[in-house]
């Protein structure tokens, strides 16, 4: 086990190492000159050649590309992400400030994909077949297809302009109020968590199904077991072990979700924040939201594989 | 008599085609006896088995007749619960894949305590401590450790050994075991099937062996019953049976393996052909497109049981 | 089930279909010019003349939306037929050379695969500027990848059949090998993703163009159609919900269709459940 984790963590090191190669390459290789930016961005007009070489030398950008990106990967790691060529803000503390925020989404939206996809899967597997197994997995795969800013939008036309149930937008710090910070989450989190849930049932389902066939399910009603403690202690386990994947499956929407849904539901966090640097051409905050997504990416596909470890006996006994 | 089957049929329904897996099959077994039930695989055999405790899948699965009179009662119209109540506690089953028959999730030892608890109504710790000397029974070594290791941390043989354990865990009245030793190596078969048959001759347990393997029946049951496409083609004694099998179809078995006692120079002969698709069942007897004694009646008439010597009953026109 | 799922595959297939017919016949099929504005009836609701209504400088928005079927779906295939080449070209070579070759590129791979697709396109569209050019470059950029691993991961079964060893031994040259061989065999998942990929990336394409760096106005997508219609969205809801409505029209015909074909030409057994009560 311990060489088992080791191994997924090295593993994790070295993507994030191509990772940061390529996001330096893509900030070396793009257009848009960063230092030009910066000072277009500081309104100091046309400026000579030489104070540009100069910004340049300030930046270490005129030294060899390798020295460049350890300078850039010490800095980071040392907390100095930069600063905001739009703000003038130290990149590291809008991020410190967004991230509460953006992290109640990723919370909101998993717990959504859990409650709708789980017992939908469940029942659509139990009853095979059926009508409601027919809609569960079309509805399934049109919950994997929905583009988040059309399922965002016929939400706020539903729940906030028809309705008034949820505000369309902005967002309550849950410090100010609970029941308006969850009012002002519920959209988003639940359109955010949509494509998770549609893959939730969808795994559940076809898991749930391979484990109902097995020849110990057998073995279990032999014994006298009542359906119930059958599905419950011998087939729900087993099937529910490699389901925790799902949520390393679906991370990457959850995540680019953010993106699109703090931007159309105006919510102040880092996927907005992403957004508007991005529109700003304003690098250091792009650099450091590219890191740290590919960063959560790789944590949350580490703990998704330590947890499977941990939860199937298989595994976590023999390593 | 401990257990009498009566005509029973099992017959699965897919694409609208009736397969008659088991087919009007009637046989009985008393308190201690052993039976050993013989075919090629996909003869009915392990259908038969299921079909007992009611473990068909329906659908597509359907016990569509019979009686199965089991310590007085009628199984077949038991209720859910009284069935269930039955599984595991008075009839227990030991399937053939000890690989794929254990939950990989739980734990050796809750597997075996589990029929105590639903059955006995033992507590967690009772039912550990029963679970312990069931292991040792069946001669686990260091059964209180290996109680707490997963079904993955086992060899085939041991695996084995706690189905044994878990089917012997109520002291029921039957036990089933449905090729309990074919995926195991030869050795380790003999040594399960000797402590099988000498803890349930212990307890005065009956048992049913289903196998393909004569030397087992030759050697562990005390009679017989040979079954092709879901029918009953011979019942006897074991002893009677090998001395005088009556059915082609049990010759031939017989013939194609081999046996210690026999002149070496006897060949082995294999069954010509394969055994027929229970969906398309040829006419008459089925066994007439393999048999070397096929008459002409044997292509339109199918033979019933018939009384060739006593206790010894033989489905086939020779005998006419 | 087999049944239902072939329906489902169907469905995906007839709304393809429509949506094609759509983008082919636009001309005939819009009522309007989709970019002649009539500023005295903007923001309509639909009526006779606009069966969906009229847009922020009163074009007719059904004609809107039937000629962004055109952008939408020539990118969306486009940059897939991009994509496919890229990705088969490079996980032919990974799989077939192995070695060095092998292991940049699947790392590369691992490298976006870690990164969201929308994040990164949006990078790249932003700094390549606004425009169609911009979209399907980055599209391909990103979409290359999962045809890698697939041609990849099949060639590397298939390199070992005998076959393909024999007509090693019988001296074909190793393109000769790749293209003849292997190629075909690596058909039938490489059409999946490929039916898959073109949805998703309709989805990408319109996720830029509603966060307004993609395709630019006048010309029409689904895309930049919802971004203007969300701003109007308590005024004339349908401006936005039409478009959305044919976005997700047409990722969900792709994935049906993505998933039928999955299943006839792949297919896997299914669990039955063994015994019960």
């Amino acid at each position: 086990m311990r060489e088992y984790i080791l191994k997924r963590v090295l593993i994790s090191f070295a993507i994030l190492f191509f990772v940061s190669i390529l996001i330096f390459v893509l900030g070396r290789v793009l257009p848009g000159d960063p230092v030009q930016a910066a000072l277009v961005a500081s309104r100091m007009g046309p400026l000579s050649d030489e104070v540009i070489a100069d910004v340049r030398a300030q930046f270490g950008l005129d030294r060899p590309l390798h020295i460049q990106y350890i300078l850039w990967v010490s800095s980071f790691v040392q907390g100095d992400w930069g600063v905001s060529i739009a703000s003038g803000e130290r990149v590291l503390d809008m991020f410190m400030h967004r991230l509460p925020v953006t992290l109640e989404l990723f919370f909101g939206s998993v717990i959504w994909a859990f409650i709708i996809g789980l017992p939908l899967g469940i029942v659509s597997a139990l009853r095979r077949n059926s009508w409601l197994d027919v809609t569960v997995t079309t509805g399934a795969i049109l919950g994997v297809s929905i583009p988040v800013f059309w399922e965002g939008i016929v939400m706020i036309y539903l729940f906030a302009v028809l309705t008034h149930i949820f505000p369309p937008s902005g967002y309550v710090p849950l410090s100010e109020s609970v029941t308006g910070n969850l009012l002002s989450v519920a959209m988003p989190t639940f359109v955010m968590g949509t494509h998770g849930a549609g893959l939730f049932s969808r795994y559940v389902r076809s898991s749930l199904l391979e484990v109902l066939g097995q020849d110990f399910i057998r073995t279990a009603y032999a014994k006298g077991l009542p359906r119930k403690t059958v599905i419950l202690t011998h087939a729900m386990k087993p099937a529910m072990i490699p389901v925790v994947t799902v949520v390393g499956l679906t991370w990457g929407y959850v995540v680019a979700g953010a993106f699109i849904v703090e931007y159309m539901f105006a919510i102040p966090g880092l996927g907005r924040m992403g957004v508007n640097a991005i529109f700003a051409n304003d690098f250091p905050v792009i650099q450091a939201t590219l890191v740290m997504v590919a960063v959560n990416i790789l944590v949350v596909n580490l703990l998704v594989d330590l947890l499977y470890a941990y939860l199937d006996p298989r595994v976590r006994v023999q390593r | 008599m401990l257990l009498e089957v009566r005509n029973l049929s099992t017959h699965f329904e897919t694409d609208g085609r009736i397969v008659k897996a088991v087919d009007d099959i009637s046989y009985c077994l008393d308190t201690g006896e052993t039976l050993g039930v013989v075919g090629e695989s996909g003869c009915g055999k392990t259908v038969s088995a299921l079909s007992l405790l009611r473990l068909i899948k329906d659908p597509p699965g359907r016990i569509v007749q019979g009686e199965i009179m089991f310590e007085g009662k009628d199984l077949l119209a038991l209720s859910e619960e009284e069935i269930r109540a039955v599984r595991g506690n008075r009839i227990a089953m030991i399937f053939q894949e000890p690989m794929t028959s254990l939950n990989p999730v739980h734990t050796i030892g809750f597997q075996v305590m589990e029929p105590l608890m639903i059955h006995k109504g033992l507590s967690r710790s009772d039912a550990m401590r029963e679970c312990i000397e069931l292991l040792k029974t069946v001669q686990i070594p260091d059964a209180d450790i290996r109680a707490r290791a997963y079904p993955h941390q086992f060899s085939g043989g041991m695996r084995q050994r706690v189905m044994i354990a878990m089917g012997l865990a109520c002291a029921p009245r039957l036990i089933i075991a449905d090729e309990p030793t074919t995926a195991l190596d030869v050795t380790i078969q003999a040594e399960l099937l000797e402590l099988m048959k000498r803890l349930t001759v212990v307890k005065g347990t009956a048992l049913i062996i289903i196998t393909h393997n004569l030397g087992v029946v030759a050697r562990y049951a005390d009679k017989v019953m040979v079954m092709y496409a879901g029918r009953i083609v011979e019942k006897a004694d074991t002893r009677d049976l090998f001395r005088a099998p009556g059915h082609p179809y049990t010759r031939a078995l017989l013939e194609s393996v081999p046996r210690l006692d026999q002149d070496l120079k006897v060949k082995l002969r294999p069954i010509e052909g394969q055994p027929p698709d229970l969906a398309m069942l040829p006419s008459g007897c089925a066994f007439h497109p393999r048999c070397p004694q096929c008459m002409d009646r044997c292509r339109h008439e199918a033979p019933a049981l018939k009384n060739v010597a006593e206790r010894h009953e033989v489905a086939c026109w020779i005998h006419d | 089930m087999a049944l239902v799922r072939h329906r489902v595959a169907f469905a995906g297939l007839v709304i393809l279909l429509g949506l094609i017919v759509m983008a082919a016949f636009a001309p005939v099929l819009a009522p309007y010019d989709p970019n002649e504005q009539d500023l005295y009836q903007v923001l309509q609701g639909p009526s006779r003349q606009h069966l969906l209504g009229t847009d922020d400088v009163g074009r007719d928005l059904l004609s809107r939306v039937i000629y962004g079927s055109r952008v939408t779906l020539a990118m969306g295939i486009l940059s897939t037929l991009f994509a496919a080449v890229i990705g088969i070209l490079a996980g032919l070579v990974a799989g077939y050379k192995g070695g060095i070759w092998d292991a940049v590129i699947m790392r590369i791979t691992d490298t976006f695969m870690c990164m969201p697709a929308l994040v990164l396109a949006l990078v790249i569209v932003a700094a390549l500027g606004p425009g169609m050019k911009s979209v399907v470059i980055s599209i391909t950029v990103l979409a290359w990848t999962g045809f890698a691993r697939i041609t990849r991961g099949q060639v590397m079964i298939v390199r070992e059949l005998p076959y393909v060893e024999a007509a090693h031994a019988l001296g074909a040259s190793g393109y000769r090998i790749m293209f003849r061989h292997l190629l075909p065999n690596v058909m039938a998942p490489l059409i999946v993703t490929a039916t898959i990929s073109v949805g998703m990336n309709i989805m990408l394409e319109s996720a830029v163009s509603f966060l307004g760096i993609g395709v630019q106005q006048p010309t029409p997508s689904w895309g930049n159609e919802l971004r203007i219609g969300y701003s109007y969205l308590e005024i004339v809801p349908l401006f936005s919900i039409a478009p959305g409505l044919m976005i997700t029209l047409a990722v969900l015909a792709f994935n049906f269709l993505g998933d039928g074909l999955r299943d006839a030409l792949d297919p896997r057994l299914r669990g039955e459940e063994k015994a019960g009560s």
